[in-house]
């Protein structure tokens, strides 16, 4: 915040010679502490895989990393003075916004993921309910042996096709709008009215394991997109911020090539 | 209650099922994965607290809460009589009733009933892609790979032409070239140089030297004379100082008065010499009285107004007040009286900044004739050299008293006659001399007249000189001002909405020598300093002034070494 601070004042002091950019000797002063801000933060990418070494905790780092990363953006933006065009330093800004912005999105799902997640688990963990999954699989299948052929295909189907993640849509959505077990659930209490006595037991039997299935998929499904969210920002983050390291280093040189 | 628990399980080195054998002595026995649980049953699929077995008029298996959500089988809350014969269902394992051996309330049976790894596999095989990594996703060559494109595309094609890369035609052919570095418009006048960087970006790593700016801009003017050694003043500046481009297409600098003021605060101190320059730092607070130019007999010379008003000495005598007349003023031909303006004769030049040169052919001898004869209007001596006049003098007279008729003759030279050579016969010699006497004597009158008392003399500063062969007159040189300050642009166009008048106070002025210059606080009701001010033009010092200014434009012998100019600067009035 000091940081953000002090340079904004020393943007509003400064009166550049022609108009505020990134040649004048704030301009430099503010490109350079952008910069190195920018390569401490890249190094937390290292950082956080030594765990051995203890320069200060994790965490203060973590905390440090999201606070100058915030400030960096706007450093950088006083450091432009606020023009931008199509060229490779357009890119670089362009691409600091965007990787902090993704930081942010991070900083979001951390803040509001875990809290979901552990509510949604309650007891289990993702394996305990696949197992159980897997379970009521086995005496689903049993018992809907004696069905009619019409409800046994549906709640085979259930068994046999159910799916879980797989593609990008779904692990992210935790959904599955085509999900055969939804679709027993729906069909089975209309078709099963016309059965009696034993059948009807049965029906109502695997009816009810099918409904359990349905929840523990739900909840699991619901885990697994947790557990994406939680990654995903990462997806573009990490590229973003070495894209951006590139991209820093064409804008520096390009710079001083032609002074 | 006394409990009698057999539990199997299956043993890790070889795969045999064992069995072990606890007695429980208590009100209540705990089912659940919790490890203090009477009856420990290590699976995932078990509650913490599943179950509870209490005594209610006998021992009875009561599902709880968590274990009724966590329970694989059933939903709904299982209250169960333990009897023996009867089989109870826990996720994967089985608790069977058996009898119950002597002094013990019940003996219970715990069976695996499916390994966790057994049953129905399909599902767990299914579910596999559960994370964005398992489906293939990969942060890590994505990175690489987005680096590697940047880096190519945006550093070593561009920078092929810098460093002679081999791949220079690839990267034209992608048009990937150095355009991708141009930071912003260059502005409209070096737009014809267009994207050639190389053009002032002559040497990688090293800032724009002067000598590509020089390049074109060879006879760019100096700040100051080369007597004031600008080299030395202005070491360690280079033309980008203050000239940055690709800043917007308008210009290069600011309008700034910093640039000035810096130095001019305290010009003495910074000079470092004696100069004629006094210090301003502001147009409104702090600015010294105008200096003007005045050309005076030893040439022109630079005078600041003081307290006394300035003197001009033209050699001309002009009373503008006469002119400028409310009543008019008489016309040689016309009846009614002329009411003259400003414009009669200062008339705009094409530029509008100022005005055409003022001439007697134009704008004077519409009412000035040069006529000398009042018997013939129609004959005026010319203007411009004295000795042609006095020659037109002579040569008139000298026409009438040989040709004239006896009206022009008498009317001319008040005598009874007429032209020798009209008279009959052939002229004496002593007629021819007498016509020339009479020719040569009116001539020599009208001449002095002439000079000394009517027509040149109205206007004119005449000097007589009496020599061997007569009387000699001489105009002195006429030194009408253009140039009055030429250190300043000073647009007429851009006061059209004011009256000359406003300015130039010349109405009640009866005398040439008077200097109709406005004073700098008739500018300051106008303008202000650089500061914003209310009802005020807020005017820097790059609005009057340039900054390579050093051509002399009131030095009429100044020359410039490097021959043309074309950055003209500094003019105006």
């Amino acid at each position: 915040m000091l940081l953000c601070l002090a340079c904004a004042i020393a943007y509003v002091w400064h009166e550049p010679p022609i108009r505020p950019y990134g040649g004048t000797w704030l301009g430099y002063t503010l490109g350079t502490i952008g910069g190195l801000l920018i390569l401490w933060l890249l190094w937390f990418g290292i950082r956080k895989r030594r765990y051995a070494r203890h320069s200060a905790s994790l965490r203060g780092w973590l905390s440090a990393h999201v606070y100058l990363g915030v400030a960096v953006v706007v450093i950088a933006t006083l450091h432009t003075g606020f023009e931008l065009g199509w060229n490779i330093h357009g890119l670089a800004y362009v691409l600091m916004v965007l990787t902090v912005a993704s930081g942010l999105v991070g900083v979001y799902f951390y803040a509001t993921v875990p809290a979901l997640m552990t509510r949604n688990r309650g007891q289990d963990t993702l394996d305990a309910m696949l197992l159980k999954i897997a379970d009521l699989d086995r005496n689903i299948a049993h018992k809907a042996l004696s069905l009619p052929d019409e409800l046994l295909a549906l709640v085979n189907d259930s068994v046999h096709k159910t799916r879980l993640g797989g593609s990008f849509g779904r692990i992210l959505s935790g959904r599955d709008p085509d999900c055969p077990t939804a679709r027993a659930i729906r069909v089975i209490p209309e078709a099963g009215k016309s059965l009696q006595d034993e059948i009807a037991n049965v029906d109502h039997e695997v009816y009810a394991m099918l409904l359990r299935k349905q929840e523990l998929l739900t909840r699991a499904r619901r885990d697994m997109r947790f557990k994406a969210l939680m990654e995903i920002w990462l997806f573009f983050h990490v590229p973003l911020s070495l894209a951006l390291l590139a991209a820093l280093l064409a804008h520096v040189v390009s710079v001083f090539v032609y002074w | 209650m006394r409990i009698l628990l057999l539990s199997q399980s299956r043993n890790r080195a070889n795969g045999r099922l064992v069995t072990t054998r606890k007695e429980v002595d208590s009100d209540w026995v705990r089912v659940g994965r919790n490890a203090s649980s009477e009856i420990h049953l290590a699976d995932p699929r078990i509650a913490l607290d599943h179950a509870l077995i209490v005594d209610r008029d006998g021992p009875t298996y009561l599902e709880m809460e968590a274990g009724a959500l966590a329970g694989a089988q059933r939903a709904n809350y299982k209250s169960e009589r333990l009897t023996p014969g009867k089989t109870i269902e826990i996720g994967p394992y089985r608790l069977v009733v058996d009898t119950a051996p002597e002094g013990f309330d019940c003996a219970l049976r715990v069976e695996m009933a499916l390994a966790s790894d057994s049953g129905a596999p399909e599902f767990l095989q299914r579910a596999r892609q559960l994370s964005l990594r398992s489906i293939g996703l990969r942060k890590r060559t994505v990175a690489m790979g987005l680096m590697v494109i940047i880096a190519i595309g945006a550093f070593f094609l561009p920078a092929a032409k810098v460093f002679d890369w081999p791949w220079v035609e690839g990267a034209k052919l992608l048009s990937l070239t150095d355009r991708l570095w141009n930071p912003g418009p260059v502005m409209l006048a070096h737009q014809p140089v267009g994207m050639k960087c190389e053009a002032c970006h002559d040497v990688a790593f090293q800032q724009v030297r002067d000598a590509s700016c020089l390049e074109c801009h060879a006879n760019i003017g100096q700040h100051i004379g080369p007597d004031l050694k600008p080299a030395a003043l202005f070491d360690g500046q280079r033309c980008a100082s203050c000239h940055r481009d690709h800043k917007g297409t308008k210009a290069t600098h600011k309008d700034d008065d910093r640039l000035c003021v810096d130095c001019h605060r305290d010009i003495k101190t910074h000079a470092k010499q004696e100069v004629a320059s006094q210090n301003v730092s502001d147009f409104a607070k702090d600015h010294p009285r105008f200096r003007l130019s005045l050309p005076r007999a030893q040439g022109v010379q630079r005078v600041r107004e003081g307290a006394s008003p300035l003197e001009e000495f033209a050699n001309l005598n002009f009373p503008h007040a006469t002119h400028l007349d409310p009543k008019g003023i008489k016309h040689p031909t016309k009846d009614k009286r002329v009411v003259l303006d400003c414009d009669a004769c200062h008339r705009p030049d094409v530029s509008k900044r100022t005005f055409e040169p003022i001439s007697m052919a134009k704008h004077c001898s519409e009412c000035h004739n040069l006529a000398f004869e009042p018997a013939v209007t129609t004959r005026q001596v010319p203007h411009g050299s004295a000795a042609d006049a006095v020659a037109a003098v002579r040569e008139f007279y000298s026409d009438l008293a040989l040709t004239g008729t006896r009206d022009s003759f008498q009317a001319a030279f008040a005598m009874p006659g007429e032209g020798l050579l009209r008279r009959p016969g052939q002229p004496s010699a002593e007629a021819r001399e007498a016509a020339l006497r009479v020719a040569r004597a009116k001539s020599d009158k009208v001449t002095r007249e002439l000079f000394e008392r009517r027509v040149c003399k109205e206007c004119h500063v005449v000097r007589r000189a009496d020599t061997e062969k007569g009387p000699e007159w001489e105009i002195a040189k006429v030194r009408i001002n253009h140039t009055w300050m030429p250190g300043a642009r000073f647009n007429h166009a851009s006061h059209a909405t004011e009256k000359c008048s406003s300015c130039h106070d010349v109405e009640k002025s009866k005398t040439s020598r008077d200097v109709a210059m406005p004073k700098i606080d008739r500018c300051q009701e106008c303008h202000g300093g650089s500061h914003p001010e209310m009802n005020k033009v807020t005017s820097n010092c790059l609005l009057c002034h340039g900054f390579h200014v050093d051509q002399h434009p009131w030095d009429p012998a100044f020359k410039p070494k490097t021959g043309k100019r074309f950055a003209a600067s500094a003019g105006g009035p």
